[in-house]
C-alpha cells in the first residue's frame, strides 16, 4: 500500500478564547513520500505541532488541503497513529490494557488481540511490566508504552510530537535506537516534530525547516547519511556538516521566535 | 460585557419568572409557594417594621464574633503547630481525630454551657470555624518553602521575625482559603443554632414566621439569609483576591 | 519545618500522639473528678462511657446510629447520583452549562440549611424533608467536582483515544468518566461529611430519634451525660465514615499517582 502525504497551502489561525486571533501557519506546502521519515524542525511557536495536529485530524483544516494517499483528511483515524511528548497514556489502565485498547476498537478477536498486544510489548522491551500502571513507570517506559499502543493498530503513518522531549538525555539516546530498530522491522511513513537539530539529522531522511510564527516551510534538507543510521555516524564529519547547515537555517528563526515571545 | 452577564444569569431570571407565574396560575399551591411578588412585598414589610434589621444585626454580630475568634485562635494555633514541633506533636493528633466530627453536634453542649442566648451561638460558630482555620494555617505554614526560610535565617533574622515576616505571608493564600471555608461553616452553624433556641436572629425570625403561618414573610427571611451568605462569600472572595494579588 | 529523622523519630512521634490523646482524656477525667466544673457542665469521662455502654446494651444507640445513617446515606446517594449526572452534563452539553452554571454559583456559598423551614413546609416533618435537605446540601460539591473532573481531562489523551478508533458515544464511558473519577470521588468525599452534618442538624430541629434527635432530647432534660455520650457517638460515626471513604478511594484509585506516592 502506498501512502504519500500532501500539504497544499495550509493556513491555520489560532483563536484563543480571550484575545486576538493569531496566524499560526501561513501557506504550508509539503510532500512526504511513502515510507519516508520526515522531521519538522523549527523554533517554539512556529506551528510545527499544529501542522501535525492538522494532519492527525485533531484540528479542522479551514484553509488549504491535507491529503493522505489522495484522500482528504477529515478527522482522526487509525491510519495516522500519534505519540505525544507527555505520553497521554490512560492512567487507569495497565500497560497491557493500554496497548490492547486500539485493538479492541478494531474488533479483533480476543486471542489475536492478546497475542498482538504481547508482541508489541515485547517489541518495546517492556516484558514483565504488562500489569503495571503508568504511574509506576519511568518516563522512558511510559513513552515506550505509548509507542506500543500506537503501533498495535498498525497505522500506515506515525505522527510523533516531540516524543522524547520529556526524557533525559541518556534515555533519549536509547529511545532513538529503539525507534530506529522498530522502523527497520516495520517501516512506516513518519512525521516527527522536534526542535532538536541533532535528533532531526540523526533520525530523519529529510528535514523540513520551518520559519518562526507564522509558520512556513523555509527549506527542506536531505539528511540521509552515508553508512546508514547507527550511533557512530554522529561522530562523522558529514553529520556535523548537516547539523551546522540546519542550525544556520534555524538560528535566525529561533532569534525571531524569542523576540516574539518577549513582545507577545 | 453587560450582555454577557445578562445571558449568564438568564436561567435565574427564568426561574424567577416561573416562581411568579406558577402559584398565580394554580400550578402549585400558593399557600405553600407564595408568588415572588408577594414574597418581595413581605420582605419590604419586614424591612420597614424593623424586624429584619434588628434580627439581622443580631445574627451578624454573633457570626462575626464567633468567626473572628475562630480565625484568631485558629491562625495562632495552626502557625504555632507548624513552627514548633513539640506543639505539633501534642496538638495535631487531637485536631486530626476531631476533624471528621460534625460540629453541629456540639450545639447542644454549647447550649448547656452558655445558655440560650448569644453565648451558645458564638461558641458554636467558634467551634465550627476553628478546625478549618487551624488546618489551613498549619498546611499553609508548613508549605512555605524551606529555602525561603533558610535564606531569611541566613540573613540574620531571628526565628520570631522569620515567623512573622516570611512564614505568615507565605502561608496567607492557604489561610485565606481556609477562612473562606470557615465563613460558609459559620453561616450554617449560625442558622442552625438560631433555629433551635433563642429569641433573636434571622434563624429565629424564620422559625417564628413559620410557626405563625406567615409564609410569604418566612420565604422573604429565608432568602435574605441565603443572600447574605452568598454576598458574604463574594465580598470575601474579592477581598481575598486583592490581598493575594502580589502572589501573581 | 519539623523534620523526622529515622525510625527512632517515627516511634517517638507515634508515642507522642498516643500520649497526647491519652493526656486529654486523662485531663478530662481528672478535671471532672476534681469538680472543677459542676457535674452538669462536665460529666466525668467514666460517666459518659458508662452511659454509652448502657445505650449500646439497651439497643438505643444502635437504633439511633441506624436511623441517622440511613437518612445520611439515602440523601448522599441522591446527591451523588444527581450531582455526577449534572456535573458531567454541564461539562459536555453547552445548554446544560448555561442553565446550571448560575444556579451552582449562587447555590454553592449559600447556607442551604436556611431552607429547612421551607422544606418542612413542603415535605412535612418526617424523613422525606430530612433526606431532601441532605441531598440538596450535599449535591453542590459533587456537581462542582464532577464538572471540573470531566472538563479538565487531558486533551492529548483524548486525541490519542480518538486516533485509536473510539467513537463519540463510547468516548464518554470509556475515556471521559474514568479520567474524571479521581476528582468525582473527591467531590463524594466532601459530600459525605456534609450529609452527616446536615442529617444531625435536621434531626436536632425535627426530632424523630436518631443521634441528632436524642441529643436534643437529652439537652432539654438537662441530661448532660446523655449529651456528651451523644457527641462521642456522633464523633465516632464521623470518623469511621471518613476513614471508610479513604479506604475505598485507595482501592478504587489504586492506579492514581497520588495513591502510588504513598
Amino acid at each position: 500500500m502506498t501512502t504519500g502525504i500532501q500539504f497544499k497551502a495550509v493556513h491555520h489561525t489560532y483563536r484563543p478564547p480571550r484575545g486576538k486571533p493569531v496566524l499560526a501557519l501561513d501557506g504550508v506546502s509539503l510532500e512526504v513520500k511513502d515510507r519516508e521519515f520526515m522531521a519538522l524542525l523549527g523554533p517554539s511557536g512556529c506551528g510545527k505541532s499544529t501542522l501535525l495536529y492538522l494532519l492527525g485530524g485533531f484540528l479542522p483544516v479551514e484553509n488549504g488541503e491535507i491529503s493522505v494517499d489522495g484522500k482528504k483528511v477529515h478527522g482522526p483515524g487509525t491510519d495516522r497513529g500519534i505519540v505525544f511528548q507527555h505520553f497521554a497514556l490512560f492512567p487507569w489502565k495497565t500497560v497491557r490494557e493500554n496497548v490492547l485498547y486500539g485493538l479492541e476498537k478494531q474488533h479483533v478477536a480476543k486471542p489475536e488481540r492478546v497475542r498482538r498486544a504481547q508482541a508489541m510489548i515485547e517489541l518495546v522491551h517492556l516484558n514483565g511490566f504488562e500489569d503495571s500502571y503508568p504511574s509506576q513507570l519511568s518516563g522512558g517506559m511510559k513513552q515506550r508504552v505509548a509507542i506500543a499502543r500506537t503501533l498495535a493498530v498498525e497505522p500506515e503513518i506515525l505522527l510523533m510530537d516531540e516524543p522524547f522531549g520529556a526524557l533525559d538525555a541518556q534515555t533519549r539516546a536509547l529511545m532513538h535506537e529503539e525507534l530506529l530498530a522498530i522502523m527497520r522491522r516495520a517501516p512506516k511513513t513518519v512525521v516527527f516534530v522536534t526542535h532538536d537539530v541533532r535528533e532531526a539529522v540523526y533520525l530523519a531522511d529529510r528535514v523540513a525547516v520551518m520559519s518562526a510564527r507564522p509558520g512556513r516551510i523555509k527549506e527542506i534538507v536531505d539528511t540521509k547519511l552515508p553508512g546508514g543510521v547507527n550511533p557512530e555516524v554522529q561522530q562523522s564529519p558529514e553529520f556535523a556538516q548537516k547539523v551546522e547547515h540546519l542550525w544556520q537555517l534555524v538560528r535566525d528563526e529561533a532569534i525571531k521566535a524569542q523576540a516574539q515571545a518577549e513582545h507577545g | 460585557m453587560i450582555l454577557r452577564f445578562l445571558i449568564r444569569i438568564f436561567p435565574l431570571v427564568l426561574l424567577a419568572g416561573l416562581w411568579e407565574i406558577a402559584p398565580r396560575l394554580g400550578w402549585v399551591n400558593p399557600e405553600v409557594l407564595p408568588p415572588a411578588s408577594a414574597v418581595a412585598s413581605a420582605w419590604y414589610g419586614l424591612l420597614m417594621s424593623g424586624d429584619l434589621v434588628t434580627n439581622g444585626v443580631s445574627s451578624l454580630i454573633n457570626l462575626s464574633a464567633g468567626l473572628a475568634l475562630g480565625i484568631f485562635v485558629g491562625m495562632a494555633a495552626g502557625v504555632l503547630m507548624a513552627w514548633y514541633p513539640a506543639v505539633d506533636a501534642l496538638v495535631s493528633p487531637l485536631m486530626k481525630s476531631l476533624y471528621p466530627m460534625p460540629k453541629s453536634a456540639l450545639i447542644p453542649v454549647m447550649i448547656l454551657w452558655f445558655g440560650l442566648g448569644a453565648g451558645s451561638k458564638i461558641a458554636s460558630i467558634f467551634m465550627g470555624c476553628l478546625l478549618p482555620v487551624v488546618l489551613s494555617s498549619y498546611n499553609g505554614a508548613r508549605g512555605v518553602e524551606q529555602t525561603l526560610i533558610w535564606s531569611a535565617l541566613g540573613l540574620g533574622a531571628s526565628r520570631r521575625r522569620v515567623l512573622w515576616e516570611v512564614v505568615v505571608p507565605g502561608a496567607l493564600p492557604e489561610i485565606m482559603a481556609g477562612i473562606r471555608n470557615a465563613l460558609a461553616i459559620s453561616f450554617i452553624l449560625l442558622v442552625s443554632s438560631e433555629f433551635l433556641v433563642g429569641q433573636r436572629g434571622l434563624g429565629y425570625l424564620i422559625s417564628f414566621l413559620g410557626d405563625g403561618g406567615v409564609y410569604d414573610a418566612m420565604f422573604a427571611a429565608v432568602l435574605t439569609v441565603a443572600a447574605i451568605g452568598f454576598f458574604a462569600d463574594r465580598v470575601y472572595l474579592f477581598f481575598m483576591q486583592r490581598t493575594l494579588r502580589w502572589r501573581e | 519545618m519539623s523534620e523526622r529523622s529515622g525510625r527512632a523519630g517515627e516511634y517517638g512521634l507515634m508515642a507522642l500522639r498516643v500520649f497526647s490523646i491519652a493526656a486529654v482524656l486523662g485531663a478530662w477525667q481528672i478535671t471532672a473528678m476534681a469538680h472543677v466544673f459542676s457535674d452538669f457542665l462536665l460529666p466525668s469521662l467514666s460517666e459518659v462511657l458508662l452511659r454509652l455502654y448502657h445505650d449500646l446494651v439497651s439497643g438505643d444507640l444502635i437504633r439511633g446510629i441506624e436511623l441517622t445513617l440511613i437518612r445520611t446515606f439515602i440523601g448522599f446517594a441522591m446527591a451523588a447520583a444527581g450531582g455526577v449526572v449534572i456535573g458531567v452534563a454541564i461539562a459536555r452539553i453547552p445548554v446544560a452549562r448555561w442553565f446550571f452554571d448560575p444556579l451552582v454559583s449562587v447555590g454553592l456559598p449559600m447556607p442551604k440549611v436556611a431552607f429547612l423551614p421551607i422544606f418542612m413546609l413542603w415535605f412535612g416533618v418526617f424523613d422525606v424533608s430530612k433526606v431532601l435537605m441532605i441531598a440538596f446540601s450535599a449535591i453542590f460539591p459533587v456537581i462542582v467536582e464532577s464538572w471540573a473532573g470531566t472538563q479538565n481531562i487531558d486533551k492529548y489523551m483524548s486525541w490519542s483515544a480518538l486516533s485509536l478508533g473510539v467513537g463519540p458515544r463510547r468516548f464518554l464511558w470509556e475515556i471521559a468518566l474514568p479520567a474524571a473519577l479521581p476528582q468525582v470521588f473527591t467531590g463524594l468525599q466532601v459530600a459525605l461529611p456534609i450529609s452527616l452534618i446536615v442529617a444531625i442538624i435536621c434531626e436536632m430541629q425535627m426530632g424523630g430519634q436518631g443521634l441528632g434527635g436524642s441529643i436534643m432530647t437529652d439537652m432539654r432534660f438537662a441530661d448532660s451525660p446523655g449529651v456528651f455520650s451523644g457527641i462521642v457517638a456522633i464523633a465516632l460515626v464521623g470518623m469511621v465514615m471518613v476513614k471508610a471513604m479513604e479506604l475505598v478511594r485507595r482501592r478504587l484509585l489504586i492506579w492514581h499517582q497520588e495513591t502510588q506516592a504513598e
